[in-house]
C-alpha cells in the first residue's frame, strides 16, 4: 500500500463550471498521456468497489490532475428492500479515499426481494413512493455524511398509479430530503418523447438552486409498426434537439457543471473532448451574457 | 392501489420471469403497447447481465461463439439471478453451471477455462499486500518454524485441471501470436494466478510439490504439515528453493505463529 494517496493534497474542492467527461477504462492511458483539456471527470462508483488492482491505481493517478465526481449506478435507492449497507460502506470508503466534489445516485430502483435487475427502473410517482425516497435519500446522506445529487432517468413506461409528474416528484424530493439534482437533459428529452410531455415544462418545474450538475448523452431510436421508443444508450453524440434543450437548461439554471456521458461503442477520447468543448461554448455564451 | 413494494415485485417478475399477468395493467396506455415497453426493460436487464458475463469470460465466449454464449448466458441468468448492485460480483457460478449445462457437455474443458477466467477476475480486483519481511521470518525460533501458518497474497489463486487450460487461454487472446493448435490430450496443468506489485497478472505453471505446498498453506495448514503434503506429492521436490522463491515474489505474504508474539500481516 502506498504511504499516502496523492489525492490528499488536492482536497475535494469543487467541480468547475465547465464541461467534463465520463472516464472509462478504455481511456485510462490516453487520459494520463494526453491530459485532455476538460474541466473534470466522472466515474461510475461501482467500477472502483474492488479491494485493489488497476482500476483504483489508475483512478489515483488520474485524480491528481482532475476534479472528480462519483456517479452510482447500483445502489437501488428507490427499492423497498433494505439499503445495502456493504454497498454504502464501499461507497463511503471510496469517497474518503478520492474526495470527490460531487456524489450522485439515480431516481430509480433496481432490486426487489434480493434479486437485482442491474438497471435503472422508474418509480410510480405516488405520495407513498415520495416519502419512501425522502427517507432513503436522507438515510444515505446521513450514512455518507454528505449531500448527494439525484438524477432523473430515462423511462419507457409510466405507471397508472402515478399521481404526480416526475418533475414535481423530483422537485419535492430535493426540497424535503435536502439533496441536490443532477439533471440529465438527454433523459428528459428521451422520456418526453416516450411519454409525450413538454420537456420545457420539466425544466421550469425544477427549482433553480437545486441543480448542481447536468448530464448530456446520446440515445437510440427503436422503431416499430405501432410507434417508436427512444432508448438511453449512451452510444453516440448528443443530438441537436438535446443541445437545444441544454441551452434552455443553461438559460434557466445558469452555468452548471456539465458531463458528456458515453458508455457503449466508445469512440476515441478526442471525440468526447470535442463534445465537452461544445458544451463549454454554450456555458461561455451564458457566462458572457451574465457579465 | 398496490403498495410500492408490490408494484416493484410485479415489475421485476414481468422483467425477469416473463410473468406479465400482474404488471401490464399498471402501465399507462399510450401509443406503444405495454408489452413493447416491458420488452425494453427485459432487454436492458439481459444485456447488462450478459455484458457482465462477457467481460469476465471472453475466452469462454470465443470458444463457444457469440450465439451459444448468449444462449448459455440467458439460461444462467434465469437460474442464477444477480444478487448485487455491483455487476463485478456477477457470474461466479458460471463454471459450475457449465458443468451441468447439457448443450455444453461435449466441451469437457470449458468449466475449467471458466474457472481460470473467474480467478483472473478475482485477482484483478483483489487487495494489495506488502511482501513478507525475511528478517521477521528469520527471527522465528527454528524449533517453532513447523508451527507457522502462512497466508497467500489476496491476489493469488491456485487452479488444477486435467486439460491444458493455460495453453487454451493463451491461444485465445486477441493479440495471441500462438497459432499452434492445442491438443486437449497434451496433459493438464497446476497453476498459480498471481498479481504482483506491477499489477500485471501472471500465470505460473507449478510442479506438483509446490502446488500442494501452496494449496495446503492457503487452506490454513501448519508449515510442517504443508511440507509433508508437498513431499508426499513429489518426493524430489526442492522445497526450500521453491518456497523461498514464493516468499521473495510476494506470493506468500504473511504468517501467524499460534501462542506467540510472532506474526506478520
Amino acid at each position: 500500500m502506498s504511504a499516502k494517496p496523492a489525492t490528499s493534497r488536492l482536497g475535494p474542492g469543487s467541480i468547475p463550471v465547465r464541461a467534463g467527461i465520463g472516464l472509462r477504462a478504455e481511456h485510462y492511458d490516453a487520459v494520463l498521456e494526453t491530459r485532455p483539456p476538460v474541466g473534470w471527470l466522472e466515474v461510475h462508483s461501482e467500477n472502483y468497489f474492488g479491494a485493489g488492482g488497476k482500476p483504483l491505481d489508475y483512478l489515483e493517478r488520474i485524480r491528481v490532475h482532475y476534479p472528480l465526481s462519483l456517479h452510482g449506478v447500483g445502489l437501488s435507492i428507490g427499492s423497498t428492500d433494505p439499503l445495502d449497507k456493504l454497498h454504502l460502506a464501499k461507497l463511503k470508503h471510496l469517497i474518503e479515499r478520492f474526495e470527490p466534489a460531487l456524489v450522485s445516485e439515480h431516481l430509480s430502483w433496481g432490486s426487489v426481494g434480493g434479486r437485482y435487475l442491474n438497471d435503472l427502473l422508474p418509480l410510480p410517482y405516488t405520495r407513498e413512493a415520495l416519502y419512501h425516497l425522502v427517507a432513503r435519500v436522507s438515510q444515505v446522506q446521513d450514512m455518507l455524511g454528505r449531500q448527494i445529487l439525484i438524477e432523473n432517468v430515462s423511462s419507457y413506461l409510466q405507471f397508472v398509479e402515478s399521481a404526480l409528474s416526475e418533475w414535481d416528484f423530483l422537485a419535492e424530493l430535493a426540497e424535503r430530503a435536502g439533496c441536490g439534482v443532477l439533471l440529465d437533459v438527454n433523459n428528459i428529452y428521451v422520456s418526453a418523447r416516450n411519454h409525450g410531455f413538454d420537456p420545457s415544462a420539466y425544466l421550469r418545474a425544477i427549482p433553480r438552486h437545486a441543480v448542481q450538475e447536468i448530464h448530456l448523452a446520446g440515445f437510440t431510436v427503436n422503431r416499430f409498426e405501432d410507434g417508436e421508443i427512444l432508448i438511453d444508450t449512451h452510444n453516440q453524440p448528443v443530438c441537436p434537439a438535446v443541445w437545444a434543450l441544454y441551452r434552455q437548461a443553461v438559460q434557466r439554471f445558469g452555468p452548471t457543471p456539465t458531463l458528456i456521458e458515453w458508455d457503449t461503442d466508445l469512440p476515441e477520447l478526442a471525440v468526447l473532448v470535442k463534445e465537452a468543448h461544445r458544451a463549454d461554448a454554450i456555458l461561455e455564451e451564458r457566462h458572457a451574457r451574465a457579465a | 392501489m398496490p403498495a410500492l413494494h408490490e408494484l416493484q415485485r410485479r415489475f421485476a417478475a414481468a422483467v425477469l420471469d416473463g410473468d406479465d399477468g400482474g404488471f401490464e395493467r399498471h402501465i399507462r396506455a399510450a401509443g406503444l403497447s405495454g408489452e413493447r415497453r416491458l420488452q425494453v426493460y427485459r432487454n436492458n436487464s439481459r444485456l447488462g447481465l450478459t455484458g457482465a458475463l462477457e467481460a469476465v469470460y471472453p475466452v469462454v465466449r470465443r470458444l463457444v461463439g457469440e450465439g451459444f454464449f448468449r444462449y448459455a448466458a440467458a439460461e444462467y441468468i434465469a437460474r442464477h439471478p444477480s444478487r448485487s448492485g455491483d455487476l463485478h460480483e456477477y457470474g461466479g457460478l458460471l463454471p459450475e453451471f457449465l458443468e451441468s449445462f447439457e448443450p455444453a457437455a461435449g466441451l469437457a474443458y470449458l468449466p475449467d477455462v471458466a474457472r481460470l477466467e473467474w480467478s483472473y477476475h478475482q485477482v484483478f480486483h483483489a487487495a494489495r499486500h506488502a511482501p513478507l519481511d525475511p528478517m521477521v521470518l528469520a527471527s522465528v525460533p527454528a524449533a517453532r518454524q513447523g508451527d507457522l501458518r502462512f497466508r497467500l497474497h489476496p491476489a493469488a489463486r491456485l487452479l488444477e485441471s486435467f486439460f491444458p487450460i493455460l495453453r487454451i487461454w493463451r491461444s485465445n487472446q486477441e493479440d495471441s501470436g500462438d497459432a499452434t493448435p492445442v491438443d486437449l490430450a497434451e496433459g493438464g496443468v497446476k497453476l498459480l494466478v498471481f498479481r504482483p506489485e506491477s499489477l500485471d497478472i501472471e500465470f505460473q505453471p507449478l510442479e506438483d510439490g509446490e502446488f500442494h505446498l501452496l494449496r495446503a498453506l492457503s487452506e490454513g495448514c501448519a508449515f510442517a504439515a504443508a511440507c509433508e503434503r508437498a513431499m508426499a506429492a513429489q518426493p524430489d521436490f526442492d522445497l526450500p528453493a521453491r518456497f523461498g522463491g514464493h516468499v521473495a515474489r510476494g506470493v506468500v505474504t504473511a504468517f501467524d505463529l499460534p501462542d506467540s508474539p510472532f506474526s506478520n500481516h
